[in-house]
């Protein structure tokens, strides 16, 4: 298991070197690329000294991820995902954060969620976060954020 | 309830018969810089930005955001592809840089791409030598290059750039072969390399020349431009001596906004901006900073932009 | 010893407020992921057009100090280095963050900034002319001698596996290549379009330390069986000092490797931390625990970022050249004043230049009183339960890489690069190196073409490159740092067997 993903992890990165360096190798202007070129053939052994390495089963350090961690981090990474890449454009960024930071708090916070009192900690929280993050970037720093609903 | 509050909001609209427009500015407005935080036109614009809360301006403040990054292309690619057409994203214009960037191509602008509102200020290029340098003027400068063809390095803050215009003028002019050396960094880096010896000379802003040579660190040669300079009433010109290099070179800089910008916003700032520009609390630090200024409407920049392609494209055809 | 007749100008009632006020916000400022000192320093400056020339510039030397400090409490207590001065802060500072050891590691950290800061403002007053001649001497081929220098640094950072290390630093120095070239202005390995700007340092460096510790948060579950409560020590101040003084030894390398360091225009300020750390390690009887929550490797590290602040405005203060981003605002600090820098400024304008420098050092001490403060209730981020923690650090990492540049293209790259680095460290791979490689790409291909054009223009890259003292000194030392690394590589490998 910890073997295959060392291989698979391993040529994913040979073949962005290999990739690396055709782009770098058959692009115009060539000047422009001659120092890319240069990374790019240290790049791309370094990358085969690895995969090499892996395939012969000694790669000595790095634990993968195991399928616990891959089911554990799943819901947090997606709502992550569609934070960054959509709601903080499309809703803003205070609102999106608001409802992102609460989802995120609700699946990973291990306080049993029968308990009331459990949901007030978590709105309390939620809401002590934005309200810091809104007085120090629109308040003090004067950063203007994507806004969709309300702020 | 709720279908009562929108008739009702809407039905207010209507009686005031305002729209979102008139109200323009009605937060800070963002301007974008496409060098680094602490250059010539970085510096300059926010001191000429400073007085645009003021009532009399445009009642809100002007925030600079910088964007640095291969010469300029970096920023006003952005402007030209990804920044709001809403008037609150303004950008800080460079001629010829932008202009002469998108003749060479490579980039996804060119000068339709932008709509001008002012000029603020005109910064001419100067050709400057270490203070120890056997060079004295630039008929000292055309010898040694003619005696040494390509051997003359000389430093400038980049490929298509004003200094780079001004370096091939002349060239052209005095029909020689010198090195130009860009350097990354922007005028400053330029600057460093000919006072450090790096280089034997170089093209750099009048503004920072000024003040180079008020440390004491080297000498100014020549001024790329029409006329002598108020800052440097004892410099010939190109022109002075010999050399048929006319302003094309000269770093004029003001600000305009991305076309598709509504028209109304472009007239409000039109009107506004110059007289922002003319404040005499933006002048004075100016002056103090060593920054010549040069305020031109947007009709006058406009002439100016077709005026400068025209010539641009002549100079950059066999390149 | 002109300077200390100013003094008294810094004490003045007003001066001290803003000192101050430049300080603690400084400190907020600088512990603000994606908030680089530079950036501070330019926010402050419409500030200063309100103030006199005097005191805007006690203002912003405040400030500048403080941000640099300031840096190193994201970096210890979340492992999201400030700026590119605090990367090398995250390697031990985190790890006695993760041993409940916050507080001392915060302490130390700013009594190490302290004692640097004040040795590096003391080179600036004594020493002004003789160190802008050395910072004159690195011309282009020196500089990019001096990123290669950089790169065998990569050696002390990866612990584990060097091939790793250089691979990790490799991929860093592509990605700096992305967007727009710099000095020819051709578009390289842009297909996307938000990588039109390139890949940004400050975004990167929180998505590379930000995102990975976020979603290793979400892998560990929502019942952590891992997860006990850090206890976080208490940490007597008088012990904080007594520690700093028993590590003279990284404290002096720290110091003086920084201040020379932070001289040179371009480079200074983003690698004077690394290479102070990797030379307290390599001269450390104790290399083993680098790494692991090593006093020596923070006091190492932030003696040299303040150490590099004094120097680093040597170049602006005698040759009106601003060697570093935040010395090219301070510069416009000065000019809006109608101050130009140059050899005779102290004498043209002692009144604004001695109580500047003086207020950089009062700044040092004012510093060190607030950060210890600071470290005191700081630590406890700590306690924080994991689930807050992996909340508001991914909330922090979209509003710190968005301000930068008000750039969405800065954000996508930041979570982009963070998720890519999460499945780098499962496999040994770690994010040190491949920010080293991110920071001096750009130095050592910038200096490479520039120095390749001189060249050709004169007598080839040959000489150009391979004669001159300072090249010989700067090969040497590129030499006997790799050679130095494979050896201890080697006989580490032989105890091991």
């Amino acid at each position: 298991m910890n073997y295959l993903q060392h291989r698979i992890s391993s040529g994913i990165i040979a073949v962005v070197a290999i990739w690396v360096c055709w782009i770098s190798f058959t692009q115009k202007p060539a000047e422009a690329f001659l120092f890319p070129r240069v990374i790019a053939v240290f790049f791309l052994i370094l990358a085969v000294w690895t995969f090499a390495k892996a395939i012969l089963g000694r790669s000595r350090v790095g634990n993968g991820l195991s399928r616990t961690a891959a089911r554990n981090m799943a819901p947090g990474v997606a709502i992550a995902g569609i934070y960054i890449f959509w709601a903080a454009k499309a809703m803003g960024f205070y609102t999106s954060s608001t409802i992102a930071f609460f989802i995120l708090l609700s699946l990973y916070d291990p306080s049993p969620n029968s308990e009331p009192k459990t949901w007030i900690k978590r709105v309390l929280i939620t809401i002590g976060f934005v309200a810091i993050m809104y007085a120090l970037f629109a308040g003090v720093l004067k950063v203007y954020t994507p806004r969709g609903l309300f702020i | 309830m709720k279908k009562l509050l929108s008739a009702l909001a809407i039905s207010l609209m209507g009686f005031t018969g305002t729209t979102a427009l008139a109200d323009y500015p009605e937060r800070p407005v963002m301007m974008m810089v496409s060098y680094g935080a602490g250059g010539a036109t970085d510096f300059q614009a926010r001191i000429v930005t400073m007085t645009a809360g003021n009532e009399d301006a445009l009642g809100m403040p002007i925030a600079i955001i910088n964007k640095p990054g291969a010469g300029g292309r970096v920023g006003w690619n952005w402007f030209a592809t990804e920044a709001d057409k809403d008037g609150y994203t303004l950008a800080a214009y460079n001629i010829p840089h932008f202009i002469a960037q998108s003749i060479k191509g490579g980039v996804d602008y060119s000068a339709d791409s932008f709509e001008p509102i002012a000029n603020w200020g005109a910064d001419p290029a100067v050709f400057v030598v270490g203070k120890d340098s056997e060079f004295n003027s630039m008929a000292d400068v055309v010898d040694f290059a003619k005696a040494n063809p390509g051997k003359l390095t000389f430093s400038g803050a980049g490929l298509f750039v004003g200094h780079h215009i001004a370096a091939l003028q002349i060239e052209k002019a005095a029909g020689v072969k010198m090195a130009y050396i860009p350097t990354k960094g922007g005028g400053s880096a330029a600057m460093k390399a000919v006072i450090a010896g790096d280089v034997l000379g170089g093209v750099n802003n009048l503004s920072d020349a000024y003040r180079a040579v008020q440390a004491g660190s080297i000498k100014i040669l020549g001024v790329a431009d029409l006329e002598r300079n108020a800052f440097l009433p004892d410099v010939p010109t190109m022109k002075e001596q010999g050399l048929d290099v006319d302003n094309a070179s000269v770093n004029f800089r003001g600000v305009m906004v991305p076309k598709g910008t509504p028209q109304e916003v472009i007239d409000q700032l039109a009107a506004t901006v110059p007289e922002m520009f003319a404040h005499k609390k933006v002048a004075g630090k100016m002056k103090q900073g060593g920054s010549p200024m040069h305020i031109m409407t947007r009709d006058e920049v406009k002439a100016m932009w077709a005026a400068r392609q025209t010539t641009l494209e002549e100079l950059l055809k066999g390149l | 010893m002109e300077f200390i007749y100013y003094f008294g100008e810094v004490f003045t009632p007003i001066s001290m407020l803003l000192l101050i006020g430049g300080t603690i916000g400084g400190l907020i400022l600088g512990a603000t992921p994606g908030l680089s000192p530079t950036m501070a320093v330019a926010l402050l400056i419409p500030f200063t057009f309100h103030l006199s020339a005097v005191h805007g510039l006690i203002l912003l030397g405040a400030a500048y100090t403080s941000t640099v400090a300031g840096g190193a409490v994201s970096a210890i207590l979340l492992k999201i280095p400030g700026a590119p001065a605090n990367i090398a802060t995250t390697l031990d500072g985190h790890a006695m963050a993760l041993k409940g050891e916050g507080a001392k590691a915060l302490q130390l950290s700013f009594i190490s900034s302290l004692f640097g800061g004040v040795f590096g403002v003391f080179l600036l007053i004594f020493l002004t002319p003789v160190l802008a001649e050395w910072a004159l001497a690195f011309g282009p081929s020196h500089l990019f001698w001096l990123a290669i220098l950089g790169v065998t640094v990569i050696g002390s950072l990866e612990s584990n596996s060097v091939v790793k290390g250089l691979l990790s630093g490799c991929i860093g120095m592509w990605l700096a290549t992305i967007g727009f070239d710099d000095m020819l202005g051709v578009k390289r390995f842009v297909f996307h379009s938000s990588l039109g700007g390139g890949v940004n340092i400050i975004p990167a460096l929180i998505g590379l330390f930000a995102i990975p510790q976020v979603i290793t948060m979400f892998a560990n579950g929502r019942f952590d069986q891992d997860f006990e409560r850090i206890e976080v020590q208490k940490h007597p101040i008088g012990d904080a000092f007594r520690e700093v003084f028993k590590r003279m030894r990284a404290l002096s390398i720290g110091t003086i490797t920084g201040s020379i360091i932070g001289l040179i225009p371009g480079v200074g300020g983003q690698i004077a931390g690394l290479v102070s750390y990797d030379q307290a390690k390599k001269f450390s009887p104790e290399k083993a625990k680098f790494g692991t929550g090593h006093s020596e490797g923070v006091i190492a590290a932030e003696a040299a970022n303040n150490a590099m602040v004094g120097p680093s405005l040597v170049p602006l203060l005698t040759l009106s050249i601003p060697g570093s981003p935040t010395a090219a605002v301070l510069l416009g600090g000065l000019l809006i004043h109608g101050i130009f820098p140059g050899v005779d400024l102290f004498e043209n304008h002692p009144e604004v230049a001695w109580p500047f420098i003086n207020s950089m050092l009062i700044g040092q001490i004012l510093m060190c009183i607030f950060g210890i403060y600071i470290a005191s209730f700081a630590a406890r981020v700590a306690q924080v339960p994991k689930s807050v923690m992996a909340a508001t650090v991914l909330g922090l990492a979209l509003f710190g890489s968005y301000a930068v540049q008000q750039s969405m293209g800065d954000v996508y790259v930041m979570a982009v690069l963070g998720t890519m680095m999460f499945f780098l460290e499962r496999f040994g791979f770690s994010a040190a190196p491949l920010v080293l490689g991110l920071i001096l790409g750009p130095i050592a291909e910038s200096n490479f073409v520039q120095g390749s054009m001189i060249a050709n223009a004169q007598n080839g890259p040959m000489s150009y490159f391979f004669s001159g003292t300072l090249n010989i000194v700067l090969i040497a030392v590129v030499v006997v740092s790799i050679g130095y690394s494979a050896w201890s590589e080697l006989s580490a490998r032989k105890v091991a067997q």
